[in-house]
């Protein structure tokens, strides 16, 4: 298991774990913070203070201009974390083409769907797999391979293993004169014993 | 839990990005045309909303609390929703095979109930351990080991990257066999 097949398994969700996370740290902590100097941890005194502090008030209006910088600048950074953040995770998950030779006159790239239909036939031909579904993960320059494999009940796996490397993805090597190819296998055990046609063809 | 945080991600992305663009907006209309604020967001009035509050009002808390829980609830979310892939030992590297945790059941299951003896069988699996629960007509105790043996000699067969345990329950019902 090499980090960039592992990568391959699925796509991730680091970003929007990360992300929400924190803002929920955020929120909890000052929800806390509130509460703690509302029962006076922090002195009784300032328990009972104005919510709009009449010092944070004077500060305001004596320094108005950078009031209005910070409140801008904030404000950019909000904006722009969140747009950022939303195009992210709205984009759906690239479907890159691979380039084979990137030498001036003799650019050579493969679409992404003719690769996946070479490597699902192969698949498809191995002994008690019922389903192959196949696509290519990561950049042109460093592509993986992400494989979902239906099983026939009672296949021994490692029969469908030495056939998928033995012929598929030595073929798939072959093509891309690669010596290897960072690949993710995703396994349906004992799906069903007939074989179900692909939703898309 | 990981459909949770996609549905939540993109709104709160949106959430932020608003919140920020009205910041923006209301700090420059306030400084470049002062007559013509608030130009969208009421903050005026909010302000003369919470004028009178002290840190110890009943609302303030209760506003407090409410953050609070959201943010426990987005904190939550985060950090629940990972992967629970199932992996196989690897048969070649730059080679990771994984499998389901349902999938993995399901074939336990097959296994559990091929067993002459078993009425009805459920099986919950993970990468740490898989429970079986099966209902026999027979006396539980031996119908337990063999079912023990079936699922541990399948998991032989099964090269998974970490062996899980196995808990087995079995209960007699009544029945005519």
């Amino acid at each position: 298991m090499s980090r960039r097949s592992r990568a391959a398994v699925a796509r991730s969700a680091g970003r929007d774990r990360t992300l929400t996370t924190l803002l929920g740290l955020v929120l909890v902590a000052a929800s806390v913070l509130a509460l703690l100097v509302g029962y006076g941890v922090f002195g009784a005194y300032r328990a009972t203070r104005p919510l709009i502090d009449p010092i944070a008030v004077s500060w305001v209006s004596t320094h108005v201009s950078a009031t209005r910088w910070i409140l801008i600048g904030v404000g950019v950074l909000l904006f722009l974390v969140g747009l950022w953040w939303l195009l992210r995770t709205l984009r759906p998950e690239p479907r890159p083409d691979v380039s084979l030779s990137e030498l001036p006159g003799e650019r050579l790239t493969v679409e992404h769907a003719a690769i996946c239909d070479a490597v699902r036939h192969d698949a498809e031909a191995i002994d008690g797999v019922s389903r192959a579904r196949v696509r290519l993960v990561g950049t042109p320059q460093k592509p993986a391979l992400r494989i979902a494999l239906t099983l026939v009940e009672g296949t021994d796996v490692r029969d469908v293993w030495a056939d998928l490397d033995g012929r598929v993805l030595a073929r798939a090597r072959e093509a891309f004169a690669v010596s290897a190819l960072p690949t993710a296998v995703r396994l349906e055990l004992d799906a069903t014993s007939a074989p179900t046609p692909a939703r898309v063809e | 839990m990981r459909l949770l945080l996609r549905v939540l991600a993109p709104l709160i992305a949106l959430l932020l990005a608003v919140a920020g663009l009205a910041l923006v907006v209301e700090t420059v209309t306030a400084w470049v045309a002062p007559s013509s604020s608030p130009l969208v967001v009421p903050w005026p009035a909010w302000r003369t909303a919470i004028e009178g509050l002290t840190w110890q009002s009943g609302s303030v808390r209760a506003v407090a609390i409410v953050v609070g829980v959201v943010g426990l609830f987005l904190l939550i979310t985060g950090l629940v929703s990972r992967r629970h892939d199932v992996y196989l030992a690897d048969p070649v590297p730059e080679v990771t095979v994984t499998t389901s945790p349902r999938s993995l059941a399901r074939a336990v299951g097959h296994e559990v109930r091929s067993h002459d003896d078993v009425v009805s069988a459920s099986v919950v699996a993970s990468s740490s351990k898989i429970t079986v629960k099966a209902a026999t007509l027979d006396p539980a105790e031996e119908v337990r080991a063999a079912l023990r043996d079936r699922v541990t000699e399948m998991l032989v067969r099964l090269p998974l990257a970490r062996r899980p345990r196995v808990a087995v329950s079995v209960t007699t019902t009544k029945g005519v066999k």
